[in-house]
């Protein structure tokens, strides 16, 4: 479903959220540290910082409805997942470098558009929890008329 | 302890960009951007309704939201817990929301291109802290509103305004004051031309280009829109909003390409990140438009823009008495004398006393009120009438001296009988002749009387 180029946008150093709701359809959410795409295209796994995914696995382990939003802050442009829980788990010491890779180039992307780090410099990152879903539907979310609009 | 709605103002600039969540009636939750939050009263913030989305479809089916905004100052992200009211679609709140993205599309070129559905109105139920979004406190943020330096900041803005004897040093000092003291390098002060619709920069303070001169049009530019609207603009994270307008009008692009390709020249910085505007109203009437600015992304904090609107009500009542007190001693003042010259002497030709010896060719272009100099654009409108016919008059008649009354009184200018604005005009005169022709200047003698200063040779021309 996500294809290698949709992929590659994904994993650039994006703001990502993920976005959950409870049995009284309240919405939560979180912010997500990084993400990576199965090769298969047909799931991924956001990582969220452990201190956050505690506000959104009890939805996902309840309903298992997610949505994840990506945008790039140099340009607006934007996409949203949205996906069926599979399961999560502690990330892995391995797979921190790729993690905060991720996390460096949205800074980068921040600073770019006259955000310093230091406003930053406090937001946690890990430990991170992986939250693996499986992927449902994919949309345009770029500001504007097209928003909304299925990518896949 | 939880703060209140109120003390998250700052969140509410748009530079960091929100996030909303949502969730549909049969329990899909939809997470996406938002262009801007706006906090309405200690209870109630408004989101920006522009297009028919799926946020929006979700909020029809079930009000309940969560927003997430941050702290410009120290990076805190804050979770609003939010019940959908009710929609704008009039009003104080939907104006200003408007005006903010007309303001944002107006540096894009885009104006009237984007438009505000609606404000939509939420109470907010819950303010927590997103914790992985925690807040560094630093030396040079999280500014905290000190009450009594923001008086003692008045209180020096009013006394300069008391001091001032004249238009020129009013505005002046006011700008020199309000870097002084606030720290504000960058600023200027637009008033209305005789051509309806048109603002002219009368004083600026760090504006290398487009200074003293610049016209805008009402409608361009924050000082253009500020007097279209006739309420206070302040815009945080310029070109954030701009990337987010770009986007919205399919043409992405890139933070670089953004900043050069800002499409309206208008007066001031080149690359502005955070503006504000203020009208300067007397009983509903535009004396002119205060404009700050900085390439600072957050620059101009809650109190800031309250001190600047309350500057500017004392600045436009100042501006307004200051002209009045012109008229009223001009009607008094003498004529100014006529030429002394040794008898049997030749028509007094050019003074050369500057180091600019070289012939300057003016030329008037009746039709279009404007001066060229040596080809160069110098003047337009009633400053460039007035400058002409002090030019024509010194030639025919040798007389170097001048009053504000016989100007007043000259039908060839056609001043208009009351609410002239004619030392606004003088002053943009002489700011723009010190800038682009220093050998010429209107030197001032006395209240209401000034020498017209040519310090090389000029040959004059009509057309």
């Amino acid at each position: 479903m996500i294809d290698s180029q949709l992929a590659g946008f994904l994993g650039e150093g994006l703001g990502i959220h993920l976005g959950t709701r409870d049995e009284h359809r309240r919405p939560n959410g979180a912010r997500a540290v990084a993400v990576k795409v199965d090769e298969d295209g047909r799931h991924l796994t956001v990582y969220v910082a452990k201190v956050a995914a505690g506000r959104v696995i009890p939805d996902l382990d309840a309903n298992g409805q997610a949505a994840v939003d990506f945008g790039r802050p140099t340009d607006d442009r934007a996409c949203q997942v949205k996906g069926i829980f599979v399961d999560a788990r502690p990330a892995k010491a391995a797979e921190r470098a790729h993690v905060l890779a991720q996390w460096s180039a949205f800074l980068d992307n921040l600073e770019r558009i006259g955000i310093p780090r230091d406003n930053t410099v406090n937001w946690t990152t890990w430990p991170a929890v992986a939250i693996r879903l499986k992927v449902t539907a994919v949309f345009e979310q770029t500001p504007g008329p097209q928003a909304g609009t299925p990518l896949v | 302890m939880n703060p209140s709605l109120e003390s998250l103002a700052t969140c509410f600039q748009g530079l960091l960009p929100a996030q909303l969540f949502t969730c549909s009636s049969d329990g899909i939750p939809n997470a996406a951007y938002l262009s801007h939050v706006d906090y309405v009263d200690p209870e109630h913030v408004a989101l920006s309704f522009q297009f028919f989305n799926k946020s929006r479809r979700n909020i029809a089916e079930n009000p309940q939201a969560l927003v997430f905004v941050t702290d410009p100052d120290t990076g805190q992200g804050w979770s609003l817990r939010l019940h959908y009211v009710r929609s704008e679609t009039s009003g104080p709140l939907f104006e200003r929301m408007a005006l903010r993205i007309e303001a944002i599309a107006s540096y894009c070129g885009l104006k009237g291109i984007f438009r505000l559905r609606a404000a939509d109105v939420y109470r907010v139920l819950e303010v927590s802290r997103v914790v992985e979004e925690s807040g560094a406190v630093r030396p040079s943020a999280g500014r905290v509103p000190d009450p009594i330096f923001t008086v003692k900041a008045l209180q020096d803005l009013s006394e300069r305004i008391n001091r001032a004897e004249c238009l020129e040093t009013l505005v002046d000092s006011i700008l020199a004051g309000l870097d002084d003291i606030f720290g504000f390098r960058h600023s200027m002060i637009l008033v209305p031309t005789e051509q309806d619709g048109v603002l002219v920069a009368i004083a600026t303070r760090g504006c290398e280009q487009h200074g003293v001169g610049a016209e805008v049009r009402y409608g361009e530019g924050i000082g253009g829109l500020v007097a279209e609207a006739r309420k206070p603009i302040r815009i945080s994270g310029l070109m954030r909003g701009m990337l987010y307008a770009y986007a919205m009008h399919k043409a992405p692009t890139e933070p670089e390409a953004v900043r050069r390709a800002r499409q309206i020249p208008v007066p001031g910085l080149p690359n502005p990140e955070s503006q504000l505007g203020v009208p300067l109203l007397v009983r509903g009437e535009l004396v002119g438009v205060l404009c700050l600015e900085s390439e600072v992304p957050y620059r101009f904090h809650e109190e800031d823009k309250a001190s600047v609107e309350l500057l500017g009500s004392y600045l436009a009542i100042a501006m307004q008495n200051m002209q009045w007190q012109e008229r009223t001693i001009d009607a008094a003042a003498e004529p100014a004398p006529a030429p002394v010259a040794p008898e049997g002497a030749a028509a007094p030709g050019p003074i050369c006393d500057s180091a600019d010896r070289a012939r300057h060719e003016i030329v008037y272009y009746a039709a279009d009120e404007c001066i060229l100099m040596d080809g160069e654009y110098l003047i337009r409108g009633l400053p460039a009438k007035i400058l002409w016919r002090l030019l024509t008059i010194r030639e025919a008649t040798g007389r170097e001296e001048f009053t504000n009354r016989e100007l007043r009184l000259d039908k060839s200018l056609n001043l208009p009988e009351w609410k002239d604005n004619l030392e606004s005009r003088l002053l943009l005169l002489r700011r723009r002749l010190e800038q682009k022709c220093p050998s010429l200047g209107l030197v001032p003698k006395a209240r209401g009387r000034f020498v017209l200063h040519v310090g090389c040779p000029v040959t004059l021309r009509a057309q």
